[in-house]
């Protein structure tokens, strides 16, 4: 297993530039299919403790939806879209003809596939543009979904990864609507023992 | 002023009153609480993981699981000043936060509650109250002059422990 806090500023500007292009792909896969111009900022990858991933979006405290994706494949790992309580409501009522939900707390069977699809449209787009760069087939699981604090869905979804090492390697992006404020965190995490395979499979092994 | 001391993933902090520990956004972790009533002082440990074993014991962070972070709690506890036949437990979380899927299907807060569980067994350490499983995401304020737990969910009413 490759001890990520030994990886050097090379292969994290290579594995950054892996999240440019996946989340440029699922940018305009969302564009596309909200009718929508979005930016996208400026990916990360970082090593991070995993203490402090909640802070990337604002606390532990924070009414997110979080869309969880298991990235299966040769390269595997775990891919996380946490969206802003408000941001949600704005995709819910452009996606929905006539929706007029006011909390994701009362969401209906058609508001979850709504979501859920979402999340698989954009894992989807990232991970095809993944597949293609490294030439190693990627596919995501079916999404599942829920609507919680910030903490509690990063703390489920990173616990087991990190038994021994505190640290996790994070690739990190956000999208930004034009002009109102439509926010969606990306988060892929890479399996400890698929990142020498990613690594390699870029040309940075 | 109460001054809120926060207690994060694989951590646990010993505090008196008037202070005042606090957890959000707990989600498959169990958060073990240790109180002794008549020295006014309690204890969070954030437990992620149930066990310890097979990992190698020089790098382990005793407080992230479950098999070392139970007695870790109640010997420092103890140094602390605690009297350990007083220490009463409550222990809260171990939610599974994502709907199973074909491909994901985790167990992890189950078994986060049934190690600490079984750890407090072996101290003989009496568990008082208990707020665990389920799919909701917790936060939790530890009242160290009452020993009262207070435990929110999104969407719901603050109840007491």
């Amino acid at each position: 297993m490759e001890d990520i806090t030994n990886l050097t500023r090379t292969q994290l500007d290579a594995l950054r530039e892996i999240g440019n292009i996946g989340s440029g792909n699922a940018a305009s896969a969302l564009a596309q299919f909200l009718n929508r111009k979005i930016d996208m900022a400026v990916p990360s990858a970082k090593i991070l403790d995993f203490k402090d991933i909640a802070d990337l979006i604002g606390g532990p405290a924070q009414s997110v939806m979080g869309i969880f994706l298991k990235v299966m494949g040769e390269i595997s790992g775990r891919f996380l879209l946490l969206i802003p309580e408000k941001t949600s409501l704005k995709l819910l009522h452009t996606l929905i003809p006539g929706c007029e939900l006011d909390s994701p707390l009362n969401m209906g069977e058609m508001e979850n596939s709504c979501m859920k699809e979402v999340g698989n449209i954009l894992a989807g787009a990232f991970l095809n543009a993944l597949s293609v760069i490294t030439q190693t087939p990627m596919l995501n699981s079916l999404p599942s979904m829920a609507f919680d604090l910030s903490g509690s869905l990063i703390n489920y979804v990173v616990a087991d990864m990190v038994a021994v090492s505190d640290k996790v390697l994070m690739i990190e992006t956000s999208f930004i609507e034009e002009e109102e404020d439509l926010k969606i965190h990306i988060f892929l995490l890479p399996d400890p023992d698929s990142l020498q395979k990613l690594l390699k499979s870029i040309g940075v092994a | 002023m109460t001054d809120f001391i926060p207690v994060g993933m694989g951590e646990f902090k010993i505090a008196r009153h008037p202070s005042c520990l606090v957890v959000y956004g707990i989600g498959s972790c169990v958060i073990l609480s240790l109180y002794d009533e008549k020295n006014k002082i309690g204890g969070f440990s954030h437990v992620m993981l149930p066990d310890s074993t097979g990992i190698d014991q020089e790098k382990v962070n005793p407080s992230k699981f479950a098999d070392t972070a139970v007695p870790m709690l109640y010997e420092k506890m103890a140094e602390e000043g605690a009297f350990k036949s007083k220490l009463v437990a409550k222990i809260v979380g171990g939610a599974e936060m994502f709907p199973p899927t074909e491909d994901f299907n985790s167990n992890i807060g189950k078994d986060n509650v049934e190690a600490v569980k079984k750890a407090l067994e072996a101290l003989k350490i009496p568990i008082i109250a208990e707020d665990t499983g389920g799919n909701r995401g917790r936060s939790l304020e530890f009242d160290l002059e009452s020993g009262v737990l207070r435990l929110s969910v999104l969407g719901e009413e603050t109840r007491e422990l």
